[in-house]
């Protein structure tokens, strides 16, 4: 067919979603691991509840040191008793506010939650519905019981044996995009445009795979 | 941070754009995605190699750097067998949507096997592989 777009069309359309969706959110476009998360919905709802909690557990400790730092001075002091007996003796000079001076030193630590669960569903019927858009409007809509000429030609023709590849290839698709961290959306687009080492092999190596199952699907099987 | 609304603005109009470039570009077509890995067409290859390029620039321009976490046990392996099954089933993770939204019922049947090997694969990385997989989401 010749009515898909051109090569550049497509690789400008495929950047700016990539890149505003980076801008917008501060996060990567990853659609494998929206799907990891939305079939996981009860666990990861659970999770995203305990986080919620976890952080209002912070604020609140957060509070209640300020207001114990309000009435009662910054730190612990060291005990004023030794003046007393006289000289402390042998040994180092023990600082003054030890847990004062070393807690602030340790940085806050700063971890990015995932996006929102509902956000990754709503973000997976969106694709459906932009997918449905694009078929619609270029005329290639068509409800059909086959996957297309190409994989009669080049797989199989017979409903059984395809509605067992669909199955074992999707399962071989999840179980893999999870076990590498990411799939083309992850891995390809953002992964490679940051330049992120393990993202970069990720992506070499499942294309380099399908390249060589492409190959022995087209001239061997 | 980001607020909750604008992530999910973000994912509405992302959602509803990626599903239409990808539709646009062919992706779904199982016959372009085999004449793109056997090189016969290179004009899907040229759209993804391009957009990478793009985001690559894009992100040094805006800043936007990846970190640099280790590549782990999990990596080589999972990206075989996603390369195989998107080979065979001609679905990565989105493509079986943007399929079913041209018409393709069959890729109803892809799209379960991606769920049914996710939870597979959350349940043996626990249980047995113990490899911190960390997520392309981040």
């Amino acid at each position: 067919m010749s009515d898909y777009w051109p090569w550049w069309a497509g690789a400008i359309g495929l950047a700016v979603v990539t890149v505003a969706y980076a801008v917008a959110t501060d996060r990567s476009l990853g659609v494998s691991s929206a799907w990891d998360r939305v079939s996981h919905w009860r666990r990861e709802r659970d999770t995203e509840r305990m986080d919620d909690e976890f952080a209002d557990t912070d604020a609140l400790a957060a509070a209640l040191a300020a207001a114990t730092a309000e009435a009662f001075g910054p730190g612990p002091q060291a005990p004023p008793a030794y003046d007393a007996f006289g000289p402390y003796p042998a040994g180092p000079p023990r600082p003054q506010h030890a847990y004062a001076a070393s807690a602030p030193a340790a940085p806050p630590v700063v971890t990015k939650r995932p996006a929102p669960l509902v956000t990754q569903a709503v973000l997976l019927i969106s694709i459906f519905i932009g997918g449905v858009i694009a078929a619609v409007s270029s005329g290639r809509f068509e409800i059909r019981y086959d996957m297309g000429p190409g994989f009669e030609e080049l797989v199989t023709g017979d409903p059984l044996t395809m509605v067992g590849l669909l199955f074992g290839g999707g399962v071989l698709v999840g179980f893999g995009t999870r076990l590498a961290g990411g799939c083309s959306s992850g891995h390809g687009l953002n992964g490679c445009g940051r330049m992120r080492p393990v993202s970069l092999v990720a992506t070499a190596v499942f294309f380099g795979t399908a390249v060589v199952v492409s190959f022995l699907l087209w001239k061997v099987i | 941070m980001r607020t909750r609304g604008t992530i999910l603005l973000a994912c509405v109009f992302g959602g509803l754009a990626f599903g239409y470039v990808l539709g646009n570009i062919g992706f779904g077509d199982y016959a372009e995605l085999n004449a793109m890995f056997t090189f016969q067409d290179l004009r899907m290859f040229l759209s993804f190699a391009g957009a990478v390029v793009i985001v690559a620039a894009l992100f040094a321009v805006l800043r936007i750097r990846g970190t640099k976490e280790k590549i782990h046990a999990g990596v080589v392996p999972g990206a075989i067998l996603f390369g195989a099954g998107w080979a065979i089933s001609g679905g990565c993770p989105s493509i079986p949507i943007v399929q079913v939204a041209t018409g393709y019922v069959p890729a109803l049947i892809t799209l379960v096997g991606v769920v049914v090997g996710m939870r597979l694969s959350r349940w043996a990385n626990s249980r047995f592989f113990h490899v911190d997989t960390g997520s392309c989401g981040l």
